[in-house]
């Protein structure tokens, strides 16, 4: 498909293009020298150890919620794989005798490499059982099995929200371990049991 | 016959026929839970309410209960139906239970279906729902959850008239009207899936496939049960090449819309671990199994190699054999051996399950009718043979010793054939292929490919176009259209026929003639 061409006709300033090179320096120059002068409009974020709060509503990697009893809330009802346009959620069906919900997930796997972060299965969930709130954008892993976020791994990522442990879980966090093996990693990415 | 009116659409119809139905040839959808067109109507759950005229001016009257008779007119669609349904709807509602999550029927249910086209009404339930019981497990293949249950009696009347075991029933009344089993019975018939395909909500559902996987995912392909001669037509549900359930089709002529327990289980063979699914030379893996096979054909000598055709197989498997025969070895020997044991007539009944296990009995019966010279198992036992090549059936059970020197078998499964085997080849379930079969009536249905065949398995026809290419001339039955155009054309009983004009119901071929009978 051949483009359209602009059909606007360029000034005789505009084509000698010096003009507007000096136009866009005194642009970029005026900025240097207002934030020389007032250094809160730039703020460089000392990343790992500061951290830039997340807006509420950001997409992060998913969690499973537990009921008040223990029990997972998820019942395995398989509107979160089939909303899923990534087709990145795998679960296996079974059934609890010792549970009036009847239907569980015997395993819940989210392909983070494949998952496009849209939310949907949040969205489409009946039972609230999955939400991304939190707020987790470090999702790594040495290799690409790790990357797969199963049952007990989205299940404990509870845990780390919770206020005695986020500090702890913020150190091990903001960067990998010296001598970190993808055997023993101990966040995002790997399986936890 | 009767002139009605459905809407604004004249039709004829067979006195008689329900307006249900009478609606469904005139392309209207008219919602209902208990009518069931094989059963007895009840005229319970009100939902299938239409507008008619009466003397007394238009009036509401059920679907299901008015016949056709000259000059009925009815209307499905005017506002005073419209809210009918939604206040029917709304009731069926008031106690139901939020288990759709839960629920196998989810998908399918009526429920569901019918909230979306014709309740969508704001709740008004504000008090507590009846409870009732759940997860009742009443039978080998059947959960049971009261609560889900519509009262629309379906069960009740399959049980009274169908099965005649009279198990299921409604009590109590009112809100509190549960269906239960009459205490201390268990469900004890061959025919309990029936129960959960009739059940038009999720309280009757099927063990076996209890939460295997969620109904949407899976793809229908119309096939029939090979389970024995009856021939039930069947949907095989699939969902990436893996087959979770049979449920059936309905053929008002073989199976209405039954089929029996042990049919539904065999969809769990197909990948099971007795599949055959390498092809093997005296026991040890081999890519060259056909080849090797022709080769010991002709080093047998054709006089002494016997084949057998396949009651299980398909009519284009035994009639790719018989063309293989003709072609290349006329002198071999053809055999067919009969199959029915003690334990399937024990497993049969005058309704749905034949003595006869084998889907294609009357299959065989018809091309050793038309091919003459094909012998029975007294023939096999006194024949000479170096070599037999046995298609898909167990003879070695069925005749009970190990018929020549060396065997070599075509099939599906492992059995004491494929123990006895020096050669075996794999091949397509019927899942797996294009084929037809000849039941017990007659009548030649087509199953169609739903799945792609597993390991090195070909459908039989082709892995035989193979073995005849090896020993010089194919029989040319690698496309099963147009082997059955090929059987069609010389086979006088098959004449006229071909896959397009079997439809979805089959054909009805002529009977035997009595002379070819006179003669066997
Ligand atoms: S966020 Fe979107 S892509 Fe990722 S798992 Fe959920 S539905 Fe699938
Ligand atoms: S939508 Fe919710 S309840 Fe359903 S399978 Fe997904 S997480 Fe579980
Ligand atoms: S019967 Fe239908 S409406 Fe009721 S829980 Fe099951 S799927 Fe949902
Ligand atoms: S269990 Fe199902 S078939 Fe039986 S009465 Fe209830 S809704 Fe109808
Ligand atoms: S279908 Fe007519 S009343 Fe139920």
């Amino acid at each position: 498909m051949a483009l359209p061409k602009p059909n606007k006709k360029l000034t005789g300033s505009e084509s000698s293009y010096l003009v507007e090179v000096i136009k866009g320096m005194v642009i970029t120059l005026g900025h240097v020298v207002k934030n020389i002068f007032d250094q809160d409009r730039f703020r460089t974020i000392e990343y790992p150890d500061v951290r830039k709060p997340m807006t509420p509503r950001y997409r992060g990697a998913h969690r499973l919620l537990l009921r008040p009893d223990g029990g997972i809330k998820c019942v395995a009802c398989m509107c979160c794989p089939t909303v899923c346009p990534a087709r990145c959620i795998t679960i296996v069906a079974g059934e609890n005798p010792n549970d009036p919900a009847e239907k569980f997930p015997v395993s819940f796997d989210i392909d983070m490499l494949r998952c496009i972060y849209c939310g949907f299965c949040v969205e489409a969930c009946p039972k609230d059982a999955i939400r991304m709130d939190t707020k987790i954008y470090e999702i790594n892993a040495y290799n690409r099995q790790d990357m797969v976020h199963s049952k007990p791994y989205m299940i404990n990522l509870m845990d780390r929200l919770k206020p005695e442990a986020s500090e702890a879980y913020r150190a091990d966090h903001t960067t990998a371990p010296a001598g970190h093996t993808p055997d023993e990693a101990p966040v995002a990415g790997g399986h936890l049991g | 016959m009767p002139k009605v009116k459905v809407n604004d659409v004249e039709l004829e119809v067979p006195a008689g026929t329900n307006m249900i139905e009478a609606a469904k040839l005139a392309g209207v959808e008219i919602p209902h839970y208990c009518y069931h067109p094989h059963l007895s109507v009840a005229g319970n759950c009100r939902m299938c309410m239409c507008e008619t005229d009466t003397p007394r001016g238009p009036m509401l009257e059920i679907a299901c209960n008015m016949q056709a008779r000259d000059g009925l007119v009815i209307r499905t669609e005017t506002d005073n139906v419209k809210a009918v349904r939604k206040s029917v709807m709304e009731f069926l509602l008031v106690n139901h239970p939020l288990d759709c999550p839960i629920c196998d029927q989810s998908g399918e249910c009526r429920l569901q279906d019918y909230y979306m086209d014709h309740g969508k009404y704001d709740s008004r339930g504000n008090e507590a729902k009846v409870g009732k019981h759940k997860r009742q497990d009443i039978g080998e293949h059947i959960m049971l959850d009261a609560e889900r249950c519509v009262q629309c009696s379906r069960c009740v009347r399959f049980g009274d008239e169908i099965t005649h075991t009279g198990d299921l029933a409604l009590m109590n009344r009112g809100d509190h009207t549960e269906i239960g089993m009459f205490p201390g019975m268990r469900l004890e018939h061959d025919y309990q899936g029936n129960l959960a395909d009739i059940c038009p909500v999720g309280a009757l559902t099927s063990k076996d496939f209890r939460f295997q996987r969620r109904v949407w995912y899976l793809r229908e392909t119309a096939s029939v049960c090979t389970g024995c001669a009856t021939g039930c037509n069947i949907q095989v549900c699939h969902q990436e090449g893996e087959v979770f359930r049979y449920t059936p089709r309905r053929n008002d002529d073989v199976n209405q819309s039954w089929m029996c327990d042990p049919g539904r289980d065999r969809h769990v063979a197909i990948g099971s671990l007795s599949r055959v699914l390498r092809a093997t030379v005296d026991g040890a893996p081999s890519a060259d199994a056909i080849p090797e096979l022709a080769r010991r054909i002709r080093a047998a000598g054709a006089g002494r190699v016997g084949f057998v055709l396949g009651t299980q197989a398909s009519l284009e498997a035994n009639w790719a054999m018989l063309q293989l025969v003709r072609a290349n070895c006329p002198d071999a020997k053809v055999f067919w051996v009969a199959g029915a044991d003690a334990d399937a007539i024990a497993k049969s009944d005058t309704f749905l399950m034949d003595a006869d296990k084998n889907a294609n009995t009357a299959g065989v019966k018809l091309l050793a009718e038309w091919a003459g010279n094909v012998g029975d198992a007294a023939a096999l036992r006194a024949a000479d043979l170096a070599l037999l090549v046995v298609l898909e059936d167990d003879v070695v059970s069925r005749v009970g010793e190990v018929l020549a020197p060396a065997l070599a078998y075509l099939g599906t499964q492992h059995n004491p054939t494929t123990a006895a085997a020096a050669i075996v080849v794999p091949v397509a379930h019927v899942v797996e292929m294009d084929a037809t079969y000849l039941n017990r009536q007659g009548r030649v249905q087509r199953a169609r490919r739903a799945t792609n065949p597993l390991g090195e398995a070909v459908p039989a026809y082709q892995a035989l176009d193979a073995l005849g290419a090896a020993l010089g001339r194919a029989p040319g039955t690698r496309m099963p259209v147009a082997t059955f155009l090929a059987m069609a054309r010389v086979i006088p009983r098959l004449a006229g026929l071909d896959y397009r004009g079997l439809g979805t119901n089959g054909k009805l071929i002529a009977p035997a003639t009595p002379a070819a009978a006179e003669a066997k």
